[in-house]
């Protein structure tokens, strides 16, 4: 486990880190600072200061879920910071990579509790580290602020300091996609292709019960591994199947050889994807077979768009990450995590001028309807650790550019 | 069905088999298992990226680039790292080209990114209908190249005094010294040769079957194809690769999707019981 970034920030003074390397780089020396001395009551809070974890693989496989989150966390924390801070202290932030690891993770979620004694958790950003942490986020009472990942093992049933908003989770978007499909694409035959993984489990199950309580037959249900490369025997009896819909429940990769490998053998149903699919590259990935695909999306404009909300949140993006703008980002995941970033911030300062970890978990349970202008609102109550249960369609155009349609999704049994 | 699931496994089949012919490449004239292969086969495709993507170069020119790129990085894996190892135990050069692997794939994740990259295909991947089946011509090429690399690899191994010279300092480097040949000029050939292989292979894989950092998992079956070929034969490579496609294609068809890689590892274990040298290795006696 390794520190990646700690960054302290004295008062009315935002560190301009020129890319997220030199962000990473500085950790060691920003250690002395973030040794502040903290109040005897609240862990983490002192007169000047909130100190806040920030969790994430920010190496190995599941990065590109860890390094959002950070990312767009560190934007929210240093905005907020130069915007006078919350309730007159800086937020302080100790950045963890648990390398993509479930034992790493569970570690280092230790340390920013016992160790670092951070007043709450941001993250972590993959669904195989979260869910190993369930046992962690019962045994502590430290706040944990999901923003990222969609296994619905961390919310259902919830856990008092564990809230999430952002994604929906993989239960919830099964049944916003069957009743999608349904409704508004007017299907009537529907197959379905998912991963034999967890994520895919849960959403293609979901799915599958969806269709079930509104009494339509699936045409055909076929799985597949993630590190598959040929589909033809699964798209082969799909085709068969003669189905009007093809929903594809997995990871980008498979994903978008499942839709190119459609194509080619003929499939002529639509095609309708899951949130992992929601990257701004996707469809250059998959190339021309990509037009007319939908894909469900947790966010309320696109990254790329032209709408002020993402112009103004892209520009902040690309003069704080020089380095992940090259990398065609801001991305899916950093703008759920800054999305997330600011109800946290917002519950923050909520959470009164002598902030406890009670109080925070009040301020949270607060939200109401919290909009971001890039995510889709939030709301948490005392029961409700889900904070959004919508989502959007994204339908990929000929010249393979995104384009959001109308309809909102959500999972009408959510409670309220 | 049947055909076209044949057709299309002979695809995924011709991956397996350009990864395991690398394999085979660096195990017959070094000694070595480069367990980093699959993650070499993804550093080189993107060294074409970065030379599109960054320096913004031609697609042709960024190949070209690439090209020249791997042959310094096979230098560079020879001189900085088993050449140094050359008198460490098998085991430490296994697992230095494990660590390399782990190096070139983190780097890669750090410096282009955990997202995937679009990479264009060298053909058409517009499928064309040929006697009932459907044909990709971006498959096709895959499959020609494995089997051109094939025959090229043979010619040189089997035809030329060099290949010779190859087979012998792997042989018996001492031996092979007292009648003359450079072994160390021999390696830096065979790890260049491995490095410029790994780069054609990634970049005709890269554009099917998506390219990130973790492209390199595909090293595994190119590894399987490799066992059950032989390891030590070349032509064992490729049809190890074609007959893994085809077996994976048969237990997703008639058995389960979910467990067609359960099946096909069964078929490659028993086969291994069977023919412990694989479908075409021979085995070696070490008579004293």
């Amino acid at each position: 486990m390794s520190i990646l970034s700690v960054c302290g920030l004295e008062k009315g003074k935002v560190w301009r880190m020129s890319s997220f390397k030199t962000a990473i780089a500085s950790a060691l020396a920003a250690v002395a600072l973030s040794a502040a001395p903290l109040s005897a009551q609240e862990p983490g809070v002192s007169d000047k200061s909130i100190k806040i974890g920030i969790l994430g693989s920010l190496t190995g496989p599941l990065a590109i879920f860890g390094t959002g989150n950070l990312a767009g966390a560190t934007i929210a924390f240093e905005e907020a910071n130069a915007a006078g801070g919350i309730n007159g202290r800086q937020i302080e932030w100790v950045s963890l990579d648990d390398e993509s690891s479930p034992p790493k993770g569970i570690a280092a979620f230790k340390r920013l509790v016992d160790q670092e004694k951070v007043f709450a958790i941001f993250g972590p950003g993959a669904s195989a580290v979260g869910q190993a942490l369930i046992p962690s986020f019962k045994a502590s009472k430290t706040p944990v602020f999901i923003s990222v990942f969609s296994t619905p093992a961390v919310t259902e049933p919830p856990i008092r300091t564990v809230f999430r908003t952002g994604p929906m989770n993989d239960r919830q978007q099964g049944i916003a996609i069957a009743d999608y499909v349904i409704e508004h694409l007017k299907a009537k035959k529907i197959s379905l292709i998912r991963q034999t993984d967890e994520y895919g489990k849960r959403g293609g199950e979901a799915v599958v019960a969806r269709l079930k309580e509104l009494n339509v037959a699936l045409a055909n249900e076929e799985v597949f591994n993630l590190t598959d490369t040929d589909f033809t025997a699964q798209l082969t009896r799909t085709i068969k199947a003669e189905p009007d819909v093809l929903i594809i429940y997995g990871y980008p990769n498979p994903s978008a050889i499942i839709t190119r490998q459609a194509k080619q053998l003929g499939l002529k149903a639509k095609i309708m994807g899951a949130n992992s699919a929601g990257s701004r590259k996707y469809p250059e990935i998959v190339g021309e077979a990509a037009a007319g695909t939908q894909n469900i999306v947790t966010l309320q404009v696109l990254p790329e768009g032209n709408d002020p909300a993402a112009v103004k949140f892209r520009a902040a993006f690309e003069k704080r990450f020089p380095d992940l703008a090259r990398q065609g980002r801001p991305d899916l995941g950093d703008v759920l995590a800054y999305g997330g970033g600011l109800a946290f911030v917002d519950a923050l300062k909520r959470a009164g001028d002598k902030p406890t970890q009670e109080s925070f978990i009040k301020a949270l349970e607060g939200l109401k309807d919290f909009q971001t202008g890039l995510t889709l609102p939030t709301t948490f109550s005392a029961e409700r650790r889900e904070g959004n249960v919508a989502a959007r369609i994204v339908e990929v155009q000929s010249d393979l550019s995104r384009k959001l349609l109308p309809a909102v999704v959500q999972d009408k049994s959510a409670s309220k | 069905m049947l055909a076209q699931v044949l057709v299309s496994s002979i695809t995924a089949g011709a991956v397996y088999a350009l990864i395991a012919l690398g394999f085979v490449l660096i195990h017959k004239g070094t000694g070595v298992v480069h367990f980093g292969y699959g993650d070499q086969v993804t550093f080189g495709a993107y060294l074409v990226l970065i030379g599109q993507a960054f320096i913004g170069l031609r697609f042709d020119v960024a190949v070209a680039g690439a090209l020249v790129a791997s042959v310094l990085l096979g230098a560079i894996i020879y001189l900085a790292f088993m050449w140094p190892l050359r008198n460490a135990s098998l085991l430490a050069r296994i697992i230095a080209s494990l660590a390399l692997g782990t190096v070139l794939r983190e780097f890669l994740r750090s410096y282009m990114g955990p997202n995937a990259w679009p990479f264009p295909f060298l053909l058409s991947s517009t499928s064309v209908p040929v006697g009932g089946v459907l044909i990709v011509p971006a498959n096709l090429a895959i499959v020609g190249v494995a089997i051109a690399v094939l025959v090229a690899l043979y010619l040189i191994f089997d035809r030329t005094i060099y290949g010779k010279a190859i087979l012998a300092a792997c042989e018996n480097s001492t031996g092979a010294s007292l009648v003359g040949v450079h072994v160390s000029t021999v390696f830096l050939l065979i790890w260049i040769l491995a490095s410029v292989l790994a780069t054609v292979a990634g970049i005709l894989v890269a554009p099917l079957l998506t390219l990130s950092p973790d492209m390199g998992l595909i090293g595994i079956k190119g590894f399987t194809a490799a066992v059950l070929g032989g390891f030590n034969s070349l032509p064992g490579a490729v049809a190890g690769g074609i007959a893994l496609g085809i077996l994976e294609a048969l237990a997703g068809t008639y058995v389960s999707s979910a467990l067609k890689d359960m099946i096909s590892y069964a078929i490659l274990i028993a086969v291994i019981l069977v023919r412990p040298q694989g479908l075409f290795g021979e085995l070696t006696l070490k008579k004293v």
